[in-house]
């Protein structure tokens, strides 16, 4: 794949994510027990052969270049080429705050953009949760001879989001935004592959206008001079994760071996940050249904419904049901929780009762002991 | 560029004693302990206690060590200006070459290697032993002693003396004295087969030994008995923590269930972590049924029968009503519905069929052992398998 050049927007998070995202972006969000939700997008990558890829980011990083490091882990720690990290380097002196638009993110990066030896460039959001096969993407944006190829899923999402309805060529002439549940067409899973000559006429024009928005203006003035939009239907398992309560139901999700398999293909694994964590022990008195338990951990009390991250401990009698527990934490004896994300080595001691409702889970904050 | 210490890590014997499981790879390849294969313990030990150049002496069944070890990256030991090298025995002009005939022999082979980084000592290891060492605290002692030789020493008990090599200890507290397995042993303390030797001493001691036709070529048989003999200091490295040899299938089956109890060997401690090479896989999934007692249990594992008192290494498989009981599971091995597997080891991908059985609760008789299923294989559904046997292809079932 030497002719694809990937770009990751890794910044930002809606703050609908809240607590969870306070000292994150969401692409660095951990998720299904061992992983980050940016692996999805490096590993679709890896997995296409794609090895020259820009991230974009912009604050909050530092747990996203932790993780990611030299890019080794997707293959992406190349002599030539392979992964850079992007912080901002070409705003204008007025800009604070977030980027508006992944226009103005782009155009932040420009000079990294007009050095991109490949004619076409797969841009995905690192807040989703898909194993998009992206070889196959590939192919059809090459034979449908467009310029642009939308990335859709089957799966209606119950966020805000634009949708395309395409002929039965498979091209859109318009764009349908802002739906909310099902619609026409197919939801925009924000992942594109467009060709580089296009990407730089676009971004010319909306820093012409002084404008920031992919959708709202890039490619509502691409429609309006008669372009037209390929559309490629990613039928798999596919989440942006835009909310705590979205966040806790993809996670759940996980425990489901048929959208797990969906998600963790054994054709195109899903690569993370290695761990040098050893087995996870289960002592005399463990119980566990229906869970994901990571590495490193030592589970002395009960389990149900419950996504684990590694290096965990689950002291004798605390009872854990329909929870999520990052890396590092350490829950009491008989403590006993309910739908509880708790984040980073948090520390619960014993004899404490925590229960969250499923539309409306409880966050215990990264650090935060009880 | 000149290094005070690079290892030497002996990993070319065939661990024959563990049968099936080593018929096509090397023993220090055999997958242990849940997430582990044997040679992570002295690699780690080495990228633990800072040596950063280790040498690796393969012979029998290389292909997969080698593409386990690859660039020493898992280990740290991709470094700059030294890093892990694979050493087969190789050919030399004018001459066939030829294979490694004992440990010091296949050292001797490799002076060639060990000259290029001039060191002042050189760290003999065993590629099929369980424990955490920190070698740069047994090199100081070596330094520091002025010995010529400086070799691990375990304290056993008394009756298990007489199968090991035992060091006897003069009153300088020098070792004076070598008897290999002693009917009637002086004293306890067992050689671990680890080694730190003077390089120009051991170079001289090699080359000595090379031209002795009479010689075994060991550092156990030949090596360490003509230093004593010829009066050089020898000083016994005290190590009081958690040591197995592998070499048969009950050692091996023993020290995977010591996995167990962290207070045998603490695998947590972050300060000497155990590394080693792994595909990413999800966390482990324990199903709506399942039932995980003291057992550890690794990425990728799918339960969704019973596990208890086991090791399970990555990506096993337990299906619904399968029973694992006092068993290890090494990487990718699956235990169909209603299959019970106990007291045994199942290797690499074996498959153990619906309702089969795989070994047996001690007895008590003296005929009972551990079952063992070699990998790759595929165990036929309702087969039986009985305790101490050991299958080596999917006829034999």
């Amino acid at each position: 794949m030497s002719d694809f050049h990937g770009i990751i927007y890794a910044y930002g998070a809606t703050v609908e994510l809240g607590e969870l995202v306070r000292r994150r972006t969401a692409a660095s969000m951990p998720f299904c027990g061992r992983y980050r939700l940016i692996d999805f997008a490096l590993s679709s990558m890896m997995n296409a052969g794609i090895h020259n890829v820009g991230v974009i980011m912009q604050r909050d990083y530092q747990s996203l270049l932790d993780h990611i490091g030299s890019g080794k882990d997707w293959d992406m720690g190349r002599k030539i080429g392979g992964l850079r990290m992007l912080p901002p380097f070409g705003l204008p002196e007025y800009h604070k705050g977030d980027y508006t638009g992944t226009i103005e993110a782009l155009n932040a990066v420009s000079t990294y953009i007009d050095d991109i030896k490949e004619d076409n460039i797969i841009m995905m959001h690192g807040n989703t949760a898909a194993n998009l096969d992206l070889a196959d993407i590939c192919r059809s944006h090459i034979e449908s001879g467009a310029e642009i190829t939308a990335i859709c899923t089957r799966l209606d999402p119950d966020y805000r989001h634009h949708r395309y309805d395409p002929d039965e060529n498979g091209f859109a002439d318009g764009i349908i935004y802002n739906q909310t549940g099902s619609g026409k067409g197919f939801a925009s899973l924000e992942a594109y592959v467009i060709s580089k000559s296009l990407l730089t006429r676009l971004m010319a024009d909306c820093a012409a206008n002084n404008s920031y928005h992919f959708h709202r203006d890039a490619l509502a003035y691409y429609l309006g001079q008669g372009g037209r939009i390929h559309v490629y239907v990613h039928e798999s398992y596919a989440r942006r994760i835009m909310s705590t309560d979205a966040y806790f139901r993809a996670n759940m999700d996980m425990l489901d071996p048929e959208k797990r398999n969906a998600l963790f293909p054994k054709d195109r694994p899903v690569r993370s940050k290695s761990s040098v964590d050893v087995s996870t022990y289960y002592g005399e008195n463990a119980k566990v249904s229906r869970s994901l338990v990571a590495d490193g951990c030592r589970i002395e009390g009960e389990l149900k419904n419950c996504i684990v991250f590694s290096d965990v401990r689950i002291k004798k009698g605390a009872k854990l049901r329909d929870c999520i527990v990052m890396r590092g934490a350490e829950i009491g004896e008989n403590v006993i929780l309910g739908n509880v994300i708790a984040d980073k080595n948090v520390r619960l001691s014993a004899d404490q009762t925590l229960m969250g409702s499923e539309r409306l889970p409880i966050v215990i904050p990264k650090n935060s002991s009880i | 560029m000149k290094k005070s210490c690079i290892a030497m890590l002996l990993a070319g014997g065939q661990g024959s004693r563990l049968y099936a499981l080593t018929q096509n790879v090397a023993k220090p390849n055999m997958p242990f302990g849940g997430k582990y294969r044997i040679i992570d313990f002295p690699l780690s030990n080495c990228a633990n206690s800072g040596i950063d150049t280790v040498g690796v002496l393969t012979q029998y069944r290389p292909l997969q060590l080698n593409s386990y070890i690859g660039g020493g990256q898992p280990w740290d030991l991709d470094s700059a200006d030294g890093g892990v090298f694979i050493l087969p025995p190789y050919q030399t002009a004018g001459e066939n070459g030829s294979w490694f005939s004992g440990t010091a022999n296949a050292i001797y082979q490799n002076i060639g290697f060990i000259e290029m980084y001039d060191p002042d000592n050189v760290l003999i290891l065993s590629g099929d032993h369980i424990y955490k060492m920190d070698y740069s605290d047994m090199l100081r002692e070596h330094t520091e002693s002025g010995a010529a030789c400086t070799i691990a020493v375990l304290q056993v008990s008394m009756d298990e003396a007489s199968r090991f090599g035992i060091m006897n200890i003069g009153g300088d507290g020098y070792i004076n004295e070598f008897e290999e397995k002693p009917k009637k042993p002086k004293s306890n303390l067992a050689s671990m087969g680890i080694y730190i030797f003077n390089w120009k001493k051991l170079r001289e001691y090699l080359i000595a030994d090379e031209n002795d036709p009479a010689s075994d070529k060991d550092f156990g048989k030949n090596i360490i008995p003509n230093m004593l003999r010829n009066g050089e200091k020898l000083w016994p490295y005290r190590f009081d923590g958690y040591w197995r040899d592998v070499g048969t299938i009950t050692s091996l089956w023993d020290s995977n269930m010591d996995m167990l109890s962290n207070t045998l060997i603490d695998l947590y401690d972050p300060k000497w972590p155990i590394r080693s090479r792994g595909s990413v896989c999800p966390p482990h999934f324990a199903g709506e049924n399942a039932s995980i007692v003291h057992s550890i249990v690794t990425e990728g594992c799918v339960i969704e029968g019973k596990v208890e008192n086991s090791v399970l290494s990555s990506s096993a498989t337990v299906a619904p009503g399968a029973s694992v009981l006092y068993s290890v599971l090494m990487p990718g091995a699956q235990v169909r519905e209603g299959a019970v597997v106990e007291y045994a080891i199942i290797g690499e991908n074996t498959v153990v069929g619906k309702g089969a059985h795989i070994g047996q609760a001690p007895d008590g008789s003296e005929a009972w052992g551990v079952a063992t299923c070699g990998p790759n294989i595929n165990i036929r559904d309702g087969a039986s398998v009985p305790a101490g046997a050991m299958i080596y292809t999917s006829e034999e079932v």
